[in-house]
């Protein structure tokens, strides 16, 4: 008798928001009692149920058209157990589904809160799946929430074509205490969430959007931060444009370098001439080792645009490296700051 | 010498971005006539600097994002444009402008973003997202160049 008793207090503290269910079960303890004393033959046929998979047993059960009277239940404790155990599997958050086994399945009390696959699908294919039985539940709910006095604020929304034991994809919404639980407000919560998801994120990518609040100040922030970054790219390109001619050898080393450091890995085919200063058959690398090592000039494929730029960032770059002292940091050194 | 490698991903959008970059700055040296560049050509070089930085970093984040997608496919049609000599001005994508002329915020961001057009709010909030943090990279990698080529 106590596992009876487990099962009625079990379905009294988590079903504290829907009394019906509470006195259903209660009812329904006193029919198992009842039960419990004559041994009955109808025992055969509850586990004959349990013998279904458990979709179909929650079905059976939850379905608002047969009438399941206490009679036909069996009075074993163990099919008692494995009722509510189902009920657990069925539903995970909802209190109804402790209860699950119902004595006079009241169309109103019995909700079944099966979980949907996924909560991304799109809200466009299911809206007219969960429309229809939105519609149903709806009433149901309120009925539901008119009788609830509890603090439990969330409910899930019903899926009951899935009882069938498809699930079907559709957007699993939470819908909170006294807010509408249409479809057509449902979907718009859910874009409303991802919305304000995606806000979040843009306001940690721009700095000082922490503390704005408000969807256009922060839009505005955002307006503004990708106009002075393509503004920074359009400056930066304009000194690039500016300082081309001297490139022709930093580009080299510049490449050498980022191949030769993070690329490692990746294609050594092409690393391993750059990362050698032996002298490779590029023309242009030989530049590059030249930046390296000072060894002597071997100009035998450069052309003639070259050789112009060739002498220039040389000195440049030597006179410059002297004065600086940074002639000690290699050029892929430098590149690590990348 | 060894080069110490900081906790660069090999293949992270960043130094996809800075190999394209630079192979492409690179080819365009190549091109370049004159080595003390005329003002007047430093103008064309200025553009097609910033075309190569865009289309390297729109490469380089692939075909995965929106954004890139109709960069990409905005700088292909103007290529051909300009290499068929037709000065049809096809705006690829289509601008959706508002009758009553006001511009909200969501319709500023569009015209920001390549591509924004025809996205709807929520995917352009992403798209932003994506796009600012590909933009402060390429930032980072050309500063990067500039001071190195400068010095």
């Amino acid at each position: 008798m106590d596992r009876i008793a487990g099962t009625e207090v079990r379905s009294v503290n988590c079903g504290e928001e829907i009394e019906e269910i509470g006195v259903d079960s209660l009812q329904f303890g006193e029919e198992i009692r009842r039960l419990m004393a004559a041994p009955t033959d109808t025992g055969s046929s509850f586990t004959a149920l349990l013998e279904l998979p458990a979709n179909q047993v929650m079905e059976l059960l939850h379905s608002p058209d047969t009438v399941r009277t206490p009679a036909s239940l069996a009075g074993d404790h163990h099919v008692i157990e494995r009722a509510s155990r189902f009920s657990v599997f069925a539903a995970t958050e909802m209190s109804t589904e402790t209860s699950s086994i119902p004595s006079n399945s009241t169309p109103h009390s019995h909700v079944v809160k099966l979980e949907p696959v996924n909560s991304d699908s799109n809200p466009n294919s299911s809206d007219p799946m969960a429309e229809n039985d939105n519609r149903k539940s709806t009433k149901r709910k309120e009925r539901e929430k008119k009788g609830t006095g509890s603090t439990k604020q969330s409910k899930s929304v019903s899926n009951e074509s899935s009882r069938d034991g498809e699930k079907l994809p559709y957007v699993h919404v939470r819908a909170r205490r006294g807010q509408a639980t249409d479809s057509h407000s449902l979907a718009e919560r859910a874009r409303r969430e991802k919305i304000n998801a995606r806000m979040k994120l843009l306001q940690e990518l721009v700095p000082g959007c922490n503390k704005i609040s408000g969807t256009a100040m922060v839009l505005d922030e955002i307006i503004n931060h990708v106009q002075s970054l393509q503004h920074q790219v359009e400056l930066l390109s304009m000194r690039l444009a500016a300082v081309n001619p001297i490139i022709d050898v930093n580009l080299d080393s510049l490449l050498a370098a980022e191949s030769g450091s993070p690329m490692d890995t990746n294609i050594p085919g092409m690393v391993m001439p750059m990362m050698w200063p032996e002298g490779q058959g590029y023309g242009n690398r030989q530049q590059c080792q030249q930046l390296w090592h000072f060894d002597g000039l071997h100009q035998p494929v450069l052309g003639r645009e070259d050789n112009a730029s060739f002498i220039t960032p040389e000195t440049s770059l030597l006179s410059y490296d002297s004065s600086k002292d940074s002639a000690s940091l290699p050029p892929n050194q430098l590149k690590m700051e990348l | 010498m060894t080069p110490h490698l900081s906790s660069t991903n090999p293949n992270s959008i960043k130094t996809r971005f800075a190999y394209k970059f630079l192979r492409a700055l690179k080819r365009l040296n190549k091109r370049r006539p004159t080595s003390p560049p005329h003002p007047n050509e430093i103008f064309r070089w200025f553009r097609m600097i910033k075309t190569a930085s865009y289309s390297s970093m729109a490469s380089a984040v692939g075909s995965r994002k929106g954004w890139s997608q109709a960069m990409l496919r905005k700088i292909w049609c103007r290529a051909l444009e300009t290499r068929r000599r037709r000065r049809r001005r096809r705006r690829c994508g289509g601008m959706i402008r508002r009758s009553s002329g006001e511009r909200n915020k969501a319709d500023e961001l569009r015209s920001l973003l390549p591509g924004g057009e025809a996205m709807d709010f929520c995917s352009l909030l992403g798209e932003t997202a994506h796009y600012i943090r590909c933009l402060t990279t390429q930032v980072q990698v050309m500063r990067n160049i500039v001071d190195l080529c400068s010095t």
